[in-house]
């Protein structure tokens, strides 16, 4: 089945991601920041990102242009997931090339829809 | 120098003044010296003016405080808290304090302007150092649940996958793997009360099959005793012929001897008569000995097969009886693994139903540990904000404040021990929440 990168500085969101994506049979891996989450990405190809938006080191925004310009993750979903639902830093994620946005707190159900939406 | 009062409509009056000017002196002297008046009084008026205005607007703002220090008008709380909260713009100095107080009329404003400022400065200052606990506390209050919320999550995934594990196993138990069976043997429990049932009921069958097969026995027995009994009577009459031509044989012989010569022939016939009788007799008695054997060892297998055979059926018909109630409570038994099976999955869906609701609550631990967050930056910014305008006030007029002396050189930095205020006995009882003591965690009276 497919690998999804989970993005978050909080241990307890990664968990609930990770807990709510195995449980449909896909494989996570965890990154605790956007530094460490290019270079995961870097090592192995990740079928799917989810992030967030306010980390230290590199946040999601950076992430997401940082992802984009690597040859491999050219047209890999990035869905973004975070707090914030102001309509000008969902702009800039559409900008840098998010694939989607979702608002915490996440819906299991809506969580695993999506991503069986935008992994075919 | 005090201001220099302009009524209003200052410029009306110039331009009066400058029509005037010129007007009065036409009469009497030529248009050119006129003019010339005019242009002076004009010039005079606008560079009065500019300097009235200018004094005035080097006016300090203190003035509006003078009106307003007795009575501030109230505001709302949340517009005060989105003042104190939103980024602060860039700080206006304060023009010099003295002077400012020097250029105060009286002496009541300026003792009272004093006393304001001490007040201001305490409280700039004890905010500072009640930032700085906040600050720690929230801090704290970060981590505690930051670990509070991972401590429950992993707990919350080893229970779900236990849970998981037990209504596996159990359903393993009841309806058995996937897999199939191995050599026939049954797996389930399912399979096994089948597999029990269909083995019992044969077992009935043959049972009575066999019981039915004896009660057959027996009749072919009774209709071979039958047969034996006529045979006997058939041997009877047998002997009873033979004796009969024996005797007949006797007479015959006796007859022929009466003839004589003539009947020698004949009385060798009668005597070969006589010895086959006498071997009819022999036959006759063997069979009969034989007969007598059958009949023996028919009569005891009679005997027991009779004895065995109605007990046979009996007792074959009460185990099948047996069988069928003990079926009976085996598909009562199929039907109680069913019913649980169906209960396992039904609460196996509401376990999907609560771990839908864990899952969404366990994230506010990241929305609620980020809106803490949020709030030091404003807090910190306010605390540097009060900390500079604290040290420039002090720093401008130390007569103004002595009783702070002691403390004023002090950064806020420093922690500081508690003051009198109500303030502080609050942040007090805030350090002591959570703070885990070495006693005993429950304790009798």
């Amino acid at each position: 089945m497919a690998t999804i990168m989970a993005v978050d500085d909080t241990a307890s969101m990664r968990q609930m991601i990770s807990f709510t994506l195995n449980s449909v049979g896909y494989d996570v891996i965890q990154a605790g920041d956007g530094a460490e989450a290019l270079k995961l990405a870097k090592d192995r190809k990740v079928d799917l990102v989810i992030c967030d938006l306010n980390m230290p080191n590199m946040d999601g925004i950076t992430l997401v242009r940082s992802l984009r310009a690597l040859d491999t993750y050219k047209f890999t979903p990035i869905l973004m997931l975070t707090t914030e639902s102001h309509a000008d830093k969902r702009d800039q994620g559409k900008t840098a090339g998010a694939t989607g946005w979702i608002v915490k707190p996440f819906n299991p159900e809506q969580l695993v829809n999506v991503v069986k939406k935008v992994l075919g | 120098m005090t201001p220099l009062p302009l009524p209003n409509r200052w410029w009306l009056w110039a331009i009066v003044a400058v029509i005037g000017s010129w007007a009065w002196t036409v009469p009497f002297v030529p248009l050119g010296v006129a003019a010339g008046t005019a242009c002076t009084t004009a010039i005079a008026v606008v560079l009065i003016a500019g300097y009235a205005i200018k004094r005035r607007g080097a006016e300090p703002t203190l003035a509006s405080y003078m009106t307003t220090a007795g009575g501030e008008p109230e505001q709302r709380a949340s517009d005060e808290l989105e003042a104190l909260l939103s980024k602060p713009e860039e700080m206006v100095p304060l023009p010099p304090v003295d002077q400012l107080l020097k250029s105060m009329e009286t002496e009541n404003h300026r003792r009272r302007l004093e006393d304001l400022l001490r007040r201001w400065v305490d409280v700039a200052h004890r905010y500072s150092e009640a930032a700085l606990v906040l600050r720690k506390e929230i801090h704290t209050v970060v981590g505690h649940t930051e670990q509070a919320a991972n401590t429950i999550s992993s707990s919350f995934q080893a229970v779900i996958n236990k849970a998981t594990l037990q209504a596996r196993e159990a359903m393993e138990l009841l309806e058995g793997t996937q897999g199939g069976q191995s050599e026939g043997a049954p797996q389930s429990l399912t399979d096994f009360i089948r597999v029990s049932d269909e083995r019992l009921t044969k077992m009935a069958d043959e049972v009575v099959r066999v019981a039915d097969l004896s009660v057959q026995m027996v009749k072919e027995l009774d209709g071979v005793q039958t047969r034996a009994q006529a045979i006997d009577g058939f041997l009877l009459d047998v002997e009873k012929l033979a004796d009969q031509t024996s005797l007949l044989a006797l007479n015959a012989d006796i007859e022929a001897a009466r003839v004589g010569e003539h009947g020698r022939g004949f009385s060798i016939v009668a005597q070969e008569v006589r010895r086959l009788s006498q071997r009819s007799h022999e036959f006759s008695d063997r069979i009969r000995q034989h007969l007598k054997e059958v009949k023996v060892g028919l009569h005891k297998t009679y005997g027991d097969m009779r004895n065995l055979s109605a007990a046979d059926m009996e007792h074959a018909l009460k185990i099948k009886e047996d069988v069928i109630t003990l079926t009976r409570s085996l598909e009562g038994k199929n039907r109680e693994v069913a019913e649980t099976v169906g209960r396992i999955n039904t609460i196996s869906r509401e376990i999907a139903q609560d771990v839908h609701n864990v899952v969404v609550s366990l994230q506010f631990h990241d929305i609620t540990s980020q809106k803490l967050k949020g709030m030091l930056e404003p807090m910190d910014d306010l605390r540097r904000m009060l900390f500079h305008l604290m040290q420039e006030t002090m720093a401008t007029g130390k007569n103004l404040l002595p009783q702070k002396e002691e403390a004023a050189p002090a950064k806020p930095e420093e922690a500081a021990e508690a003051q009198p205020g109500s303030s502080d006995a609050a942040l007090r009882k805030l350090r002591a929440v959570g703070v885990s003591t070495n006693g005993p965690s429950v304790e009798l009276f």
